[in-house]
């Protein structure tokens, strides 16, 4: 962090805001863990108690919301001072929406244990796992302020979008095969989208940190390695197989 | 009061007077200007630094590597950096950073002080006006100043804006009548005060006295207006009244203002220069300045972190 403002409690309440980020980060690394583990262990316990954990996130942001609000009325922050709040209301309204999605995936996960076992599950953890790697760095990146560790965020979320299209390849592929699947299968493509989002959340708080850093915008196009929604499927084709 | 007639501001029998509109008496009597009073303000440059981009507002003052001293005391190091026609230039600094000294260089208004100097260029429309022997009369009626405190003279309403411009021309009264009228309006005080023009500027409010020292600016009709933080003595309502105000003049006029007021600065100017010590830190795109200046001392500066 840069010199000590003058006037101290102007220090100590950026510092408040800091940390109620990272506590939101926080909340959205184990809540996407428990979500994870609630699918893996078919525990539909564990799993509502991820869908109730959604509201303290979302009070948490408001006041988070207050306290940005506080700042800029009170203080009329300039340049890094009010990139600082800006960025802190933008990232905790995507680590917001990233805990949605787990609570998301957690309720779906309470549907599909309901169903018998399904060998399919196997591949949506590891893509969900990829997807916590994510968060947790990028939540690292912002608590050292670290906007290269924010680009490396930002560049592996081509993977996870590419173990996105081959998951929703393979889940048509089973629906196709089995009408039996249907069921699961499109639990599994949303819970499967839901964690897709998640990772582009993720590169959101990325391109803020670096704009929070650096002052100018993250410009260049991203990579993108989803190309599912361009996705087409020839029935016969596939169930010729 | 009646007006002065027209002669030279600065001349000797005149000096005991209140000679300009900061409203201070120069503290002992000026010597007589050496030069004829026919010195032309205008001595061309080179064409070469005249490059007139329609993207880019055209240059109107241009500071270059000037140097202050109070005594033997350097208040300004090597500052140069130019002010754009028809923009709003703040500039920002801790007190003593020599802001304002830069800006009472800027009508050589630092003469009326002895052992003071400046060195360097300072081009106005390219003629440099720190050359010795320089008409100041014209000079100041080029580039009027509006001071922190508003500075009434002790005369009636009207008188203190006709005052101005009795200095530099003889007009008839009905002119006179209408450049006061437009002087008074375009600083925002007409409504305030056209009912009352015969009573004493010093019965306005502090607000009102100073958009009056504005209109008797620009009553000279003056192309550069140099506003010495003009609303750091003004409640928030005459503050705001003052921005407007700024905001509306500068289509036609090149605005320096010095402003202790962050705020203030960010809102009301196209470019901000910050000074620290004596010198230029930074000069930028106002917008460049307040949301991520390339200087650290500058950010350090705009929020709060050293003064």
């Amino acid at each position: 962090m840069p010199a000590e403002h003058i006037i101290k409690s102007y220090d100590e309440e950026l510092a408040r805001l800091n940390k109620m980020v990272v506590e939101m980060g926080g909340l959205a690394e184990s809540q996407l863990a428990d979500a994870i583990e609630a699918v893996v262990k078919r525990d539909s316990a564990l799993a509502a108690r991820v869908v109730e954990g959604d509201a303290p996130v979302d009070q948490l942001e408001r006041d988070l919301d207050n306290l940005a609000i506080r700042l800029l009325a009170l203080r009329q922050p300039m340049a890094r001072d009010l990139r600082e709040i800006f960025v802190a209301l933008k990232i905790a309204s995507d680590l917001e929406r990233i805990c949605d999605y787990a609570a998301n995936v957690a309720k779906r996960s309470i549907a599909l244990s309901q169903a018998p076992p399904v060998q399919l599950v196997h591949a949506l953890p590891r893509m969900a796992q990829f997807a916590l790697v994510l968060v947790k760095d990028v939540i690292d990146a912002y608590v050292e302020h670290d906007a290269d560790k924010a680009i490396a965020v930002w560049t592996r979320d081509e993977e996870l979008d590419e173990m996105y299209s081959s998951l929703f390849r393979e889940f048509l592929t089973y629906m196709m095969e089995d009408p039996r699947n249907i069921g699961a299968c499109t639990h599994l493509l949303f819970m499967a989208k839901n964690i897709e989002r998640i990772g582009d959340h993720a590169t959101n708080i990325a391109e803020n940190l670096y704009y929070l850093v650096h002052g100018t915008p993250l410009t260049q196009a991203r990579p993108k390695g989803d190309k599912s929604s361009l996705e087409v499927v020839a029935p016969n084709r596939v169930g010729s197989r | 009061m009646t007006t002065p007639a027209a002669r030279p501001l600065l001349s000797a029998a005149h000096s005991s007077e209140r000679t300009s509109d900061d409203g201070a008496p120069p503290r002992q009597p000026r010597p007589p200007l050496s030069a004829p009073a026919v010195t032309p303000l205008v001595q061309r440059l080179p064409a070469a630094d005249e490059a007139p981009n329609t993207a880019m507002p055209a240059t109107k003052v241009d500071i270059r590597n000037v140097n202050f001293f109070y005594g033997k005391f350097q208040a300004l190091h090597d500052i140069s950096l130019p002010l754009y026609d028809r923009r709003v230039t703040a500039f920002i600094g801790p007190s003593g950073c020599g802001k304002s000294t830069l800006l009472r260089i800027l009508n050589r208004i630092y003469e009326l002080y002895p052992g003071q100097v400046a060195t360097g260029e300072v081009y106005l429309d390219g003629a440099n006006i720190l050359t010795p022997g320089l008409d100041v009369n014209r000079l100041r009626a080029k580039i009027g100043m509006v001071f922190q405190k508003p500075t009434p003279f002790p005369m009636s309403i009207y008188d203190n804006v006709a005052f101005g411009i009795g200095l530099y021309e003889k007009l008839p009264k009905s002119e006179l009548d209408d450049r006061v009228e437009s002087a008074v309006r375009r600083a925002a005080l007409w409504d305030e005060v056209k009912d009352k023009l015969r009573d004493s500027g010093l019965s306005l409010s502090g607000g009102q006295q100073q958009r009056l020292c504005i209109a008797r600016a620009i009553a000279i009709e003056p192309e550069v207006l140099l506003l010495d933080e003009p609303a750091s003595a003004l409640d928030p309502i005459s503050t705001q009244r003052i921005e407007e105000l700024i905001a509306e003049l500068k289509t036609d006029y090149c605005i320096a203002i010095v402003t202790h007021n962050m705020q203030q600065a960010a809102r009301s100017s196209d470019y901000t220069a910050f000074l620290y010590l004596g010198e230029l830190v930074e000069f930028d795109d106002t917008e460049r300045i307040f949301t991520h200046p390339r200087e650290r001392r500058t950010e350090d500066y705009i929020t709060g972190r050293f003064g």
